[in-house]
């Protein structure tokens, strides 16, 4: 153990992995405040530099910029009301209210000092939780992988802020883009259509950037440009946050494990623990009455809660290659890249490399406190670059990371491909993190099944047999029939609502 | 883009029938009683399957109509023009990508990125004269990142970055 942990401080303590996180930190920063460039976005277009760097720091520079970019995105949610990443929406309102009765500073300083507590405190989970599940997962067979894949699968349909039904054709459309390629049970050319760019499969990295990337410029074009940010002069940024620990650290504990919770279920990251935080907060509240109109409560869970759920979602993506969030699937890409293939062995055979990942969590989230009041006081500078500027240069960077992941000029072309199907998704209502779950799960959800498949024998009986496999079953199909169950509820209780008002 | 629903339905239910048939005629696995074809057949199926639930409306009463958010002290935001072609530059991002493949390897990266760049800056309404150093400077920063540094092989063409 000991050892181990000196082996870790021995892997991240070179020149490359500090000064990777602190640039990838900058960077987070800069593009987690920057309006309509998301968190997601910042480390798909981190990946191309990733291949040039070693395992360690590949990782390094991954969760820097994602803890700080998750941050950063409640700079301009506090001083424009517009949230720079979807995580932060849930209380960009409240921020702003803030910011005009003249409290910007407890309002930024909320954001990050209850970020960098909920950052750590998901690290911690990813500790405790991540060993002892890797003693279990070590036991899974095929069929508690399918289950698991499956469950996996259906959490992110659950939470989707949108139609179960079109979040479920969502994972379905990402399941077939899976499909496609010679790496399949048999072998042979699938959904190919002769071309041999396509026999190698769709990378999910360029898709992933396609859809995080080129869809938001192209919702660029049609939307109309932010308002600059009116420059201020900000006075001390900490003071008061350690009162408000003492005051709501009851809140923020709250904050934390519901943060931890959403995170560990695979799909649901960041933005989606801020929402149902900030609901909570404002549920449980002893003054519900003050939601709203400025009051510092309900930023203290959400924050407390959206980055606690960065380290967090990194527990099913190191165990089982499920990821717990967009950010993950994109980590699990570079993992595989880097030779970590996840699962439970990696905590056994890799343990230092494990333990690295632990402690550059910890760095980046202490880091965020300084590198965050320092960005909160230029902020108002760089958010002054116009949308014209950014927008090509990120197009530049698509291009060109996109064609470095293979050295080949298909790669851009799934680039595009996946914007406009990213794009058109999105317009419709169809939820973009159901599909990239669906491809980076693909392969993995294939081959459990058809091993499985072919184990059984033809029979169905197998599946159920092992004790876990059945609970696991059982919680996946509870999870598919859930929606139903609403729905059936909803149908039952309106007619009686509207017999009730009738009388 | 907002689609109707039994538009976007219909287009599942075609796509998961096509996906279940090519998945169907694949070859099996010779002495094997499942083989490449069973995915795509189960993927196929459900997602026909969804397409019909969305064009007959299940599920509607789930999804949360976007707000938006009008900004403070009355400054509404103006309403975008909404002319026939519109919408449609909302392609222009992808066309330049496909622009990409098909011209840099002929015209090389620094000259290709150029036009990238001042094409998207200025559809995003940027004045020539931001938009012009923008298309000179940028494509030698990227390249210098990604070409020198990380050494991408990027396309030199026409005009090589002077490194």
């Amino acid at each position: 153990m000991l050892k181990t942990l000196i082996d870790a401080f021995a892997l991240i303590s070179t020149w490359e992995v500090i000064i990777a996180m602190f640039a990838a930190s900058v960077y987070g920063l800069v593009i987690g405040s920057l309006p309509g460039l998301s968190a997601t976005m910042a480390t798909a277009l981190l990946v191309p530099v990733t291949f040039y760097l070693s395992p360690i720091a590949a990782i390094a520079t991954i969760v820097a910029a994602s803890s700080m970019a998750i941050f950063s995105g409640d700079i301009p949610g506090a001083l424009l009301r517009i949230p720079g990443t979807p995580a932060s929406a849930a209380y960009a309102d409240e921020a702003y209210a803030m910011t005009r009765k003249g409290q910007a500073e407890l309002a930024l300083g909320a954001g990050v000092w209850f970020s960098a507590v909920g950052g750590i405190a998901g690290v911690l989970s990813l500790m405790i939780l991540a060993p002892p599940l890797a003693e279990i997962a070590l036991s899974f067979s095929t069929f508690e992988y399918f289950w698991l894949a499956l469950l996996g699968l259906m959490c992110a349909t659950l939470v989707a802020r949108s139609s179960p039904v079109k979040a479920i054709a969502g994972m379905f459309i990402g399941l077939l883009v899976a499909c496609i390629g010679i790496e399949n049970p048999g072998g042979v050319p699938r959904f190919t259509f002769g071309l041999t760019d396509l026999f190698g499969g769709i990378e999910p990295i360029p898709a992933l950037v396609g859809v995080f990337a080129v869809a938001q410029v192209m919702r660029a074009m049609l939307t109309p440009e932010p308002p600059p940010l009116p420059r201020r002069k900000f006075g001390s940024i900490l003071a008061g946050q350690w009162r408000l620990t003492k005051l709501y650290h009851w809140q923020m504990t709250r904050g934390n494990i519901v943060g931890i919770i959403i995170g560990v279920l695979p799909g649901a990251g960041a933005d989606m623990a801020a929402w149902v935080s900030y609901a909570m907060s404002k549920r449980f509240s002893k003054e519900p009455e003050k939601f709203g109109t400025g009051h510092v409560e309900g930023l203290v869970e959400a924050g407390a809660s959206n980055n606690a759920s960065i380290a967090s979602g990194w527990v099913p993506s190191l165990l089982f290659g499920i990821p717990g969030d967009t950010i993950a699937a994109i980590a699990i890409g570079v993992l595989y890249m880097k030779g970590l293939n996840p699962g439970p062995t990696l905590f056994t055979e890799k343990a230092s490399s494990m333990y690295a990942i632990y402690l550059m969590f910890i760095i980046a989230n202490i880091m965020m406190i300084p590198l965050g009041i320092a960005m909160i006081r230029v902020a108002a500078y760089i958010l002054l670059a116009p949308r014209s500027a950014i927008m090509p240069i990120i197009m530049l960077c698509c291009a060109v990371g996109s064609f470095a992941i293979g050295n080949n000029m298909f790669g851009v072309v799934t680039v595009a491909a996946f914007g406009v199907i990213g794009y058109v998704m999105e317009a419709n209502g169809y939820p973009v993190a159901a599909m990239v779950l669906g491809i980076v799960m693909g392969t993995m959800v294939e081959q459990a099944f058809v091993t499985s498949l072919i184990k059984s024998d033809g029979s169905i009986l197998p599946f159920f047999e092992r004790p876990v496999a059945a609970i696991l079953a059982a919680m996946a199909i509870g999870a598919l029939l859930w929606p139903v169950m609403v729905w059936v509820w909803r149908k039952v209780k309106q007619p009686q609502a509207a017999a009730a008002t009738t009388r | 883009m907002r689609l109707p629903d039994s538009v976007t339905g219909s287009f599942l239910v075609v796509l998961g029938a096509a996906a279940a048939y090519g998945g169907w005629i694949l070859p099996p696995v010779p002495g094997q009683p499942v083989g490449p074809n069973v995915f795509p057949l189960v993927i196929g199926c459900g997602l026909a399957l969804c397409g019909l639930a969305i064009v007959f409306g299940i599920g509607r009463s789930f999804e949360e109509e976007e707000v938006l958010v009008p900004l403070e002290d009355g400054r509404a935001a103006a309403p975008p023009p909404q002319g026939r072609l519109y919408g449609l530059r909302a392609l222009l991002p992808p066309a330049l990508l496909l622009f990409y493949v098909a011209a840099a390897d002929r015209l090389g990266f620094i000259i290709t990125a150029a036009i990238m760049v001042y094409v998207t800056s200025t559809a995003l309404g940027a004045r020539w004269k931001l938009a012009l150093p923008l298309a000179a400077l940028s494509p030698f920063a990227i390249h210098l990142i990604f070409g020198k540094l990380l050494r991408v092989p990027l396309p030199a063409g026409l005009l090589p970055a002077p490194w």
